[in-house]
């Protein structure tokens, strides 16, 4: 049997091996059929079926997937062919968004030029009733389900072009969708950003989120030297020429400044070459509250007073400084130094958090700075973390490890035998770590962002704590009952350590006194949540929960039926404190109530540490107007005159104290209509329900308690 | 300050005061052939009269020293309360209810002023905060009223804006600084023309400068201007009709915010200062009585 066959396209006789199809057999003698769904450096699938030819068969071929048969006369552009393959991008164009994002953005929707060039202008069918909705999760590619034509083309591309094999179909009839794994939104998804899809996509469906107006100083960089250096190995080089704007070099000459403690950025930084040196400028120090001078007329004063000369109660014996930086600062001297290929800036680049620390180069530094997306495909490249992590187990797991109190006294050999053994995992903003009741398996160790800790109840989830960097969590269960008390989950990009049950097994069978930390913790962690919840048995717990006012200690609250709005509580305040009021008459209501300021303690407890650089963004988030920025005067090396020291402000920031000088607060005892009042919340709330409840049902029981 | 049970021992006082005060004024009174500021009684009235004047006059200094631990403010309130309430019976039975010639006169009459004020501000105290309370559930704090109309005068100008505006547009996700498009409604421009008519000329004059005359002003009259203009839109327009409408109902609360603060606070504009002209003439009183 010959290898070639010859048929007719159009009334051209064309010779072509053997296996062609009809598609590829035009295109060779260009004849130029349509399509959508097939591209060709992927499998034909024929789905979009917009090729359709004669064959003369009783039905029409997509000719992407249809073989050429010797002797076969094929017509492409028949009247009739014609005629159908509109009624095709009319049903496609029914159901479009028009003009789609890439057409917006570029005017290159295939979907669209198609049906510009087909005289389809206004669909004549009904447009699809239930929408298919949007999915931003991923920083670096917009997903939209609406503009989706379900050619494919995508998951050909994750699975033929880069094997990731993340995407796939979902969902069927009128809901069949484009899914992510098993159907996780994109961010959530094990998606590297690749961006093959991206470019594979034929209209709007999956399109490049580009920084608006993002101009980096600094050199752009060529794509293809970009791909050079390892760590973007892999990395889609149509992605980088896209984003083009969001990663230049910069090289920084020693000594200058490359980001500042409390500025806010949105880059985050890679040093090629040359090292830096990170450090705390501001005074490691907290706000003191202390008597002016005796007796009634006594006055509180504020001062700063570090650690060293003033112990708070409630602070725990921390001795390193977290930082936006893969090492933590000693306390005692906060000054640390970074070198070729360590990565810095991550959580003020993933989470707009302020810069935590000052970073000036101390030798001359090349650094590449990139903006989220960038920060975002590099962080999901294997590469890339692979080195990250590497250079984590080897400089900063021990370091890290020290800076939690019960691991400070680890022997060297058992932290190198964690070396390698420990997991280090990422979990996107809402992901839960760990969840009640399912097995704990596992000890975690906070190593960058924020997790909120919860307890399920039906009354709706109790917030237990939160847990920052260098905390830790999954003891309780591992040394309980072997089942997770509580829920955990990431509030913002968390890292965590993540020890594995038999290792942490191992770890508190060698050393007893580890043990005997931890046991101590998960004891008083559990009583903390036992009394918490005992005392809402009699509180409607949905209001509270509803205005988180179950983890306060202290409530100031204003009586709105006896306030006359005179604003002496906030004068008293700004009176005992320097003039700066640590209350704001506005907050959440409860019944008649104002909650006008509110004081934690224990694990809920708001420590302002003496790490505070005066950012002010617990000031601008705190939901209850409870924290403030109290300035104060500090002297300063003299940038122009070496030798000399000038005068300069900086803040710290500062929350009620319930001015704990006196027997009662400031803005109680000042107040002249018996309005404010300082409560125990869970006694008081309860007291009122009980009242309510006795006075619904007609007893007396409750209100003479 | 509500007058509630927390006072009843107070009062208590105050009535007995009151009755020791009356029951030594009768046989006084009936006894004495003159009766007045000159007796020793009448004398002993005034002298206490004033010294409850005296100390009702100093919560105004209380109250510049909030932070000095001579007292919790409240009970220093009540002081104010009873004892002014009493001063003043205290004060005609040492003037044997008569109100005298000069500057007695003009004591005695400015004392009665101060007196009704001080009541009528007990009053305002006394029920003015619920009222504020139950009519006013979207209250902010009273100097913040223009930092609020003016963030209304904001909104109101988006949602017009959005509802009537471009068809796509880039939207930066707050604070992220990637792009993501969102595509807002698709409505016809001539199709919002009555929303965009009655927004200009009737609702945003309203909002950026309430008056009381204006018919928005009024909340039947309001209801009725929007039920006229939502059959005027296509429904995809009326979600935005109803947050303008709930703007406007705002923007009345802050309205009536403002009026009910003034209220409560104006009378202290006659009160305080006439208290204090009240202690001055009295003082005048006390030296020339004692001098002449």
């Amino acid at each position: 049997m010959s290898d070639q066959i010859t048929l007719t396209i159009d009334g051209r006789d064309v010779t072509v091996p053997r296996g062609t199809t009809i598609f590829d057999a035009a295109r060779m003698n260009g004849i130029a059929i349509p399509t959508l769904c097939h591209q060709q450096n992927q499998t034909p699938v024929g789905v979009c079926r917009v090729c359709v030819v004669d064959v003369g068969a009783r039905v029409y071929a997509a000719a992407c997937i249809r073989e050429c048969d010797p002797g076969m006369k094929v017509k492409t552009g028949t009247e009739p062919v014609v005629r159908a393959r509109n009624t095709l991008v009319e049903l496609l164009m029914a159901d479009h968004p028009s003009p789609c994002a890439r057409q917006q953005a570029s005017g290159d929707c295939e979907l669209e030029a198609m049906a510009k060039a087909s005289g389809v202008s206004e669909a004549r069918y009904a447009r699809r009733l239930s929408p298919r909705g949007r999915d931003d999760s991923s920083l670096s590619i917009a997903v939209d389900h609406e503009a989706c034509i379900l050619c494919d083309r995508c998951i050909r591309g994750c699975d033929e072009v880069k094997k990731n094999h993340v995407i796939g179909r979902s969902g069927r009839g009128y809901s069949a969708h484009i899914g992510f794994d098993l159907d996780l939104p994109m961010g959530s998804s094990t998606c590297v950003s690749c961006g093959e899809c991206m470019v594979s996509c034929p209209t709007g469906a999956l399109t490049n989120k580009r920084v608006i107006d993002a101009q980096l100083p600094g050199e752009t960089l060529d794509p293809e030297w970009i791909l050079q250096l390892p760590v973007f190995k892999g990395v889609s080089g149509t992605f980088l020429e896209l984003n083009k704007s969001s990663l230049v070099k910069r090289r920084i000459a020693a000594g200058e400044v490359i980001c500042r403690e409390g500025e806010f950025g949105s880059t985050a930084f890679y040093i090629l070459e040359g090292s830096v040196d990170v450090f705390i400028g501001t005074p490691i120090a907290h706000v003191k509250q202390e008597d002016a001078s005796a007796g009634w007329l006594s006055r509180i004063r504020s001062r700063l007073a570090d650690r060293q000369e003033h112990t708070r109660t409630e602070e725990s014996g921390r001795r390193f400084i977290p930082i936006d930086a893969p090492v933590d600062l000693p306390y005692d001297k906060p000054l640390a130094e970074l070198g070729a290929g360590e990565l810095f800036g991550e959580m003020t680049c993933m989470s707009f958090h302020p810069r935590s620390a000052t970073v000036r180069a101390k030798t001359e530094v090349v650094v590449l700075e990139m903006l989220r997306n960038v920060l975002d495909i590099l962080q999901k490249n294997k590469t890339f973390r692979a080195e990250l992590d590497r250079k984590y187990r080897q400089r900063a797991l021990e370091t890290h490890l020290r800076s939690v109190p019960v691991f400070s006294s680890m022997p060297a050999d058992f932290v190198d035998y964690l070396r390698d053994r420990v997991e280090l995992s990422r979990y996107s903003p809402g992901e839960v770590i760990v969840r009640q009741g399912e097995a704990a398996d596992a000890f975690y160790l906070v190593r960058l962002g924020f997790v909120k800790v919860s307890e399920r109840h039906p009354g709706g989830e109790v917030v237990l704590t939160y847990l920052g960097r260098g905390s830790y969590f999954g003891e309780m269960g591992l040394l309980g009952g072997g089942v997770r008390t509580a829920t955990c989950t990431a509030l913002d990009h968390v890292d965590v350590v993540k020890i594995a049950g038999e290792d942490f097994q191992l770890m508190v069978s060698r050393f007893p006194d580890i043990r005997a930390g931890l046991e101590k913790v998960a004891r008083e962690r559990a009583e903390q949540n036992r009394q918490r919840l005992a005392s809402t048995e009699h509180v409607p717990i949905d209001a509270f929960l509803n205005q988180g006012l179950m983890e306060a200690q202290s409530l100031l609250l204003l009586d709105l039926e006896k306030c006359t709005r005179c604003d002496q509580c906030v004068r008293a305040c700004a009176d005992a404190h320097d003039g700066v009021t640590r209350l704001v008459r506005e907050g959440l209501r409860f019944d008649k109530y104002l909650v006008a300021s509110i004081r934690r303690r224990n694990s809920m407890e708001i420590i302002i540490e003496d790490w505070c650089i005066g950012c002010g963004l617990c000031v601008r988030n705190c939901p209850y107007g409870n924290l403030n920025l109290h300035p104060f005067e500090i002297k300063v090396p003299d940038p122009e005159k070496p030798n000399r020291m000038i005068a300069t402000t900086r803040k710290k920031a500062t929350g009620c104290d319930l001015c704990m000088e006196h027997a009662e607060p400031s803005c109680v005892y000042a107040c002249p209509h018996d309005a404010a009042h300082r409560v125990e919340p869970l006694a008081f709330f309860g007291t009122m329900s009980a009242v309510k409840d006795g006075k619904r049902t007609g007893s007396t029981e409750a209100t003479s308690k | 300050m509500i007058i509630d049970r927390s006072h009843r021992s107070w009062a208590v006082a105050s009535a007995a005061i009151l009755i020791v005060a009356l029951a030594a004024y009768v046989p006084y009174a009936v006894g004495s052939p003159r009766v007045g500021g000159g007796t020793t009684l009448g004398l002993a009235y005034g002298i206490v009269g004033f010294g409850f004047m005296a100390f009702v006059t100093l919560l105004s200094l209380r109250k510049k020293f909030p932070i000095w631990r001579i007292g919790r403010t409240q009970t220093w309130m009540r002081g104010h309360l009873w004892l002014g309430a009493l001063s003043l019976p205290l004060i005609l039975l040492h003037a044997g209810f008569l109100f005298g010639h000069g500057l007695a006169s003009v004591l005695m009459w400015l004392f009665a002023v101060v007196y009704a004020s001080g009541i009528c501000g007990a009053w305002l105290q006394h029920t003015m905060p619920r009222r504020i309370l139950r009519d006013v559930p979207m209250e902010t704090i009273y100097e913040q009223i223009g930092h609020v109309r003016a963030q209304l005068v904001d909104e109101a100008d988006r949602l017009v804006a959005d509802a009537s505006g471009r068809l796509e547009v880039a939207v930066p996700p707050a604070a992220s600084g990637a792009t993501v498009l969102a595509t807002v409604m698709r409505v016809d421009a001539d199709v919002t023309a009555p929303l965009r008519e009655f927004y200009v000329h009737e609702m945003r004059p309203f909002v950026q400068a309430p008056s009381r005359s204006h018919p928005l002003a009024n909340e039947t009259s309001a209801a009725g201007r929007f039920e006229k203009l939502r059959p005027l839109l296509p429904v995809s327009l009326h979600a935005a009709v109803a947050d303008l409408e709930s703007i406007c109902e705002e923007e009345r609360q802050l309205m009536r915010q403002a009026r009910m603060h003034g209220v409560l606070h104006a009378w202290l504009l006659v009160h305080v200062p006439l208290s204090f002209a009240l202690m001055a003439l009295a003082i005048a009183h006390i030296i020339g009585a004692l001098r002449y």
